[in-house]
């Protein structure tokens, strides 16, 4: 007689933490593709990764007046960012503590209050409590203080604002660690800082957001080759064709030791930074006083003037592009799908046609009708697509490429380095520290994986 | 031309009827400027632009009525589209090329016009229009996306075979998050 097993089929996986490390093999470069579609996964990337990281919410220039708010998303939490009347920014959960309604549902505004519209409990711009309804005569018993929504810790770095839930988390600054060097490429070109464009870009993209992510983090290699052929042909001056350019091959990639961050940019060659941002743009960027000023800011005329197309993540959902100046966070909508939310931003002090310029072209080449981000959402979405299959999921991804030539003693990029623009060192840094989030309980278990 | 805050204007009030003809004609005229689009005529369809098309898309916000005129982004804020005839030309080069993944294999869009009204514009030979627009596009095996709006057009006319061309387009697109995964068409 043949065994029958009748032990109950388990269906929901719970997830150790060992099994969750495995998941990600940087010694060989390997990615189980489970990390973008399993549910239970993803429900602890909403506790560990969006509960306690550093996300991006922002520009300061966003809100200048105390009451100016924009709504903004925390993972999948809704969030109020609030400028208050001492210039702070207060940031806390777009959620009635009476039944759980958003209590603000605008996308910006300025207000002196905010009043929940279910059953009129009323919040000051700071997130407190401070009307009920028939309070005295229903509510006799209710402490105020103790009812206000769940506000986030909040910190700015030149301009950006970032919120984290976790009290124990690292201070933003330590949380940027060497990368800050990186964004001062877009953050600090000169003393008068950036400022926002007004307005933002959202879409959805059917995609997990680590696919997003990633690509910004590292992913130099989808430029140089097939991804982008039409967006720089798009570009290209009349009678230029794409077989009269080569792809640049000289710049370098960063990958954050310990936090996920990345970057990689070409050093000198223009041809790509001009075809996604014409010539006005490259040249403010590369000559002229503000790249002067620039060269000075940032200790060499490399970093202020050659420095080119440079993509970048803080981990794990603050993305942009250096010397493009897009801004985007990847909001998470479940394994299968990302909010894309986007801005621009521009050297405070620059001419009003430079500024102008720089809209029309990252609105032309990295927004949802830009000529280069329309085919990335392309590619996520059928590799998602994709990755309903059981054997589709069932090998891990190729991640190896030019894994062991990242270095951490360039004379002048800080962190681990390689001089290999095409490369995944940034990734599998990326994917090993997700690993790391996932797999910690609390920050002190994650702080503990920091190396002294 | 009308600058973008008087042309926002003219159809507050509801604007005189034209002579049939008129009307008459430049349907057409959009009728058959969707069937270019939705055959991929590209070119033929750019040919319908003017040298100085200003083809814009601004980005529509959520707010509260007290702030519901801020509702769309204006001039010089960030935008879906804000094209001049240099930019519409690279992406009729990208869509038009083997390597524009975005388009290749392409959609298939169907653009239905409708609710055409016309107004006199700011010269003899230009005309304002308002027009209600859906356009619906399938891709690849399952991708489905519907947009809604409203298209502001300024039209001139000319001696071409297609009597008009296109110096204006505003469109104010029925989402405030664009729900698809890109806008790699025309509308």
């Amino acid at each position: 007689m043949s065994h029958v097993d009748t032990s109950p089929i388990k269906l929901r996986k719970q997830w150790s933490a060992s099994e969750i490390l495995a998941l990600v093999n940087e010694e060989v470069g390997r990615l189980d593709p489970r990390i973008y579609t399993d549910e239970d996964l993803y429900q602890l990337e909403l506790e560990r990764v969006f509960g306690r990281s550093w996300l991006l919410l922002g520009h300061e220039s966003q809100i200048r007046n105390p009451g100016d708010y924009i709504t903004n998303y925390m993972g999948e939490d809704p969030v109020v960012v609030v400028r208050q009347k001492d210039g702070s920014i207060g940031v806390f959960l777009n959620q009635c503590r009476h039944r759980g309604m958003r209590i603000c549902r605008s996308d910006k505004g300025n207000a002196k209050a905010f009043t929940c519209s279910y059953h009129g409990w009323a919040y000051d711009i700071a997130g407190n409590l401070v009307n009920v309804p028939f309070e005295a005569e229903s509510f006799p018993c209710l402490d105020k203080k103790e009812w206000s929504p769940l506000k986030a810790r909040v910190d700015t770095y030149k301009g950006l604002i970032f919120a984290n839930w976790d009290a124990d988390a690292l201070d933003l600054n330590t949380y940027l660690g060497e990368a800050k060097f990186y964004m001062d490429h877009m953050l600090d070109r000169t003393e008068a800082g950036t400022e926002a464009i007004p307005g933002v870009q959202k879409w959805v993209i059917p995609c997990n957001w680590k696919f997003a992510a990633e690509q910004f983090c590292s992913d130099m290699y989808h430029a140089g080759t097939t991804s982008h052929l039409s967006g720089i042909l798009a570009g290209l001056p009349e009678g230029l064709e794409l077989a009269d350019l080569a792809p640049p091959t000289v710049g370098r990639q960063y990958r954050a030791p310990w936090g996920g961050h990345g970057t990689g940019f070409y050093v000198g060659d223009p041809n790509l930074l001009l075809a996604i941002m014409g010539p006005k743009i490259t040249s403010y960027l590369t000559e002229g006083p503000a790249a002067e000023k620039a060269s000075e800011r940032l200790g060499s005329v490399e970093r202020g003037t050659q420095v080119m197309a440079e993509h970048m993540t803080i981990f794990p959902t603050c993305s942009f592009l250096p010397g493009i100046n897009t801004v985007r966070s990847w909001h998470p909508r479940g394994p299968n799908e990302v909010e894309v939310w986007a801005f621009t931003v521009v050297d405070a002090d620059a001419a009003d046609d430079i500024k102008d310029e720089f809209r029309r072209q990252t609105l032309r080449t990295f927004s949802a009708g830009g000529v280069f981000e329309q085919d990335d959402g392309e590619n996520w979405v059928e590799i998602q697509h994709i990755l309903r299959g059981y054997k589709a999921r069932s090998r891990p991804f190729n991640a190896e490429m030019s894994i062991g030539q990242a270095v951490e003693n360039d004379p002048v990029y800080p962190g681990r380095v390689s001089r290999n623009v095409y490369n995944e060192e940034a990734a599998r840094g990326f994917y090993t520290h997700w690993a790391r989030v996932m797999s910690s309980p609390d920050w002190a278990a994650l702080n503990a994986t920091r190396r002294a | 031309m009308l600058d973008s805050v008087k042309r926002s204007e003219i159809f507050l009030k509801k604007p005189s009827p034209v002579a049939p003809a008129l009307q008459h004609e430049i349907e057409q005229f959009y009728y058959w400027e969707a069937k270019l689009l939705n055959e991929r005529r590209f070119e033929d369809w750019f040919a319908l632009l003017a040298a100085d098309i200003h083809y814009f898309m601004p980005i529509r916000t959520t707010r509260i009525m007290r702030e519901a005129k801020l509702e769309y982004s204006t001039a010089g804020e960030y935008a879906h589209f804000d094209d001049d005839a240099h930019a519409m030309k690279g992406r009729i080069r990208k869509i038009t090329s083997d390597v524009s993944w975005s388009e290749n294999p392409a959609s298939r869009t169907r653009h239905i016009v409708s609710n055409v009204m016309i107004a006199d514009g700011a010269v003899e030979g230009e005309y304002e229009i308002s027009s209600a627009f859906i356009v619906y596009r399938n891709r690849l095996e399952r991708q489905l996306d519907i947009f809604a709006g409203e298209r502001r057009d300024t039209l001139r006319r000319t001696n071409s075979e297609a009597g008009f061309e296109i110096v204006n387009r505003t469109i104010f697109i029925d989402q405030s998050t664009i729900l698809a995964n890109n806008l790699s068409f025309f509308f």
